[in-house]
């Protein structure tokens, strides 16, 4: 599924007086729903493929689940650096932060490291983590998401 | 005071800077310059320089720690605050290494060696450690804070460590003025940042020509992973051009040594 594909449905949906919207593509089905004058809802439900792609390494078949909901309150911290992704400023210290705290700009995210340069990403944003969207001591590319947040 | 006291006034003579230095801050004794400069909202001015005589918690990589000698060793972190972001930020990190290699190669005439990403070799042994951190918020670099150590006129090293340590002194063959190197790395280093912004690919030339190991056989090693191959090049970020059997592998993080075969 194309995010902005999605992100367009999302929004068509937001402003118009529609209140609840899915739509089937094959295997994928998606139902976007308003229940609030602000906020949309959306919900994507998709088999597991269980068809084995053999050109992929092993390691990127991790079955995910594939259930997702997407927010217009949600805002992105992405990667402003590429590097390696840390949740704990040291491998035996506990993690910046967990799903569901609260946090506020300037509050601490994680660490990426590139060529042993030690990132601090602040949050440029007060709200609720509602996704940690990287494993921990995982690479990361240029501007991907990082953490999802629920603004308040 | 002792022969080997730091003299500012020494330090400041030969200083020749626009903004590097600029704005110096002497501690007799602190936990860590680097911490410091990251976490002290009251120091803004770019390109200001922390020294200490006394660092308790030298900061290395994951937790390493770098151990400083009052009157002997150089500890001191540089703030920027401008003309950094996501492009040069990896350049302005093999820059501070850069910048330390051309000071002993000017002031003492010593055969240095870089190895990647940041450490600065005479004789395959330690003379000097950089650790950059940075914090950005959004797409922004709201700090960055290069922190420094040389050894300079450590007579002995006692002790087991990571990699084998020298001083300048070591190797120079006589003590030297802790205040001439210092001035010069900070001269040096704004002269490099300078020319990041014009010509950062001159900056990477200059740091491919010091680093030895490019076309050796060596291991890198990351957390639990460990590789072997030819140190083809560094790539147009700075980035480790490993080469193996099944084609070239970018490293972006990982300790680096020769592997001897």
């Amino acid at each position: 599924m194309d995010i902005n594909l999605l992100k367009r449905l999302v929004k068509v949906v937001e402003q118009s007086n529609i209140t609840e919207f899915s739509v089937q593509e094959g295997d994928l089905k998606i139902k976007i729903s308003k229940n609030s004058k602000q906020s949309v809802n959306t919900v994507i439900s998709q088999p597991i493929n269980p068809v084995v792609q053999t050109a992929e390494p092993v390691a990127a078949q991790e079955p995910k689940a594939k259930e997702e909901e997407v927010n217009t309150n949600y805002h992105e911290i992405r990667s402003p650096i590429v590097g390696t992704f840390y949740r704990a400023p040291a491998p035996d210290a506990d993690t910046y932060v967990q799903v569901g705290d609260i946090v506020s700009v300037g509050s601490v995210l994680c660490i990426v490291e590139a060529m042993k340069l030690m990132n601090e990403i602040e949050s440029d944003a007060d709200g609720k983590i509602v996704k940690i969207l990287v494993e921990n001591a995982t690479p990361v590319e240029y501007n991907q998401p990082l953490f999802l947040i629920e603004k308040t | 005071m002792s022969a080997f006291t730091f003299k500012l006034e020494e330090m400041d003579i030969k200083l020749d800077t626009e903004y590097i230095g600029t704005n110096f801050i002497f501690y007799d004794e602190l936990n860590s310059t680097n911490e410091r400069l990251l976490t002290d909202d009251s120091i803004k001015q770019h390109g200001t320089v922390l020294l200490t005589e006394n660092q308790f918690v030298g900061r290395g990589r994951m937790g390493r720690k770098w151990i400083s000698e009052k009157d002997l060793s150089l500890t001191f972190s540089i703030l920027l605050t401008e003309d950094v972001d996501s492009k040069n930020i990896n350049i302005v990190n093999l820059g501070a290494s850069l910048a330390v290699a051309k000071s002993m190669e000017n002031l003492y005439q010593l055969d240095v060696n870089l190895k990647w990403p940041n450490d600065i070799l005479i004789s395959n042994r330690k003379v000097s450690g950089i650790l950059v951190e940075s914090i950005t918020k959004g797409n922004r670099f709201e700090k960055v804070v290069v922190g420094i150590g040389i050894n300079v006129n450590q007579p002995v090293f006692e002790g087991k460590l990571l990699i084998p340590p020298t001083s300048v002194r070591k190797e120079f063959g006589r003590p030297v003025k802790r205040e001439r190197v210092l001035s010069e790395v900070l001269n040096e280093f704004e002269s490099i940042l300078e020319q990041i912004k014009t010509d950062p690919k001159g900056v990477l030339d200059s740091w491919r020509s010091r680093c030895n190991w490019i076309g050796e056989k060596v291991k890198v090693i990351n957390g639990s992973d460990e590789l072997v191959g030819l140190f083809d090049d560094i790539d147009s970020d700075g980035f480790l051009l490993l080469q193996q059997k099944d084609g070239t592998k970018k490293i972006i993080n990982g300790d680096v040594s020769l592997r001897k075969t």
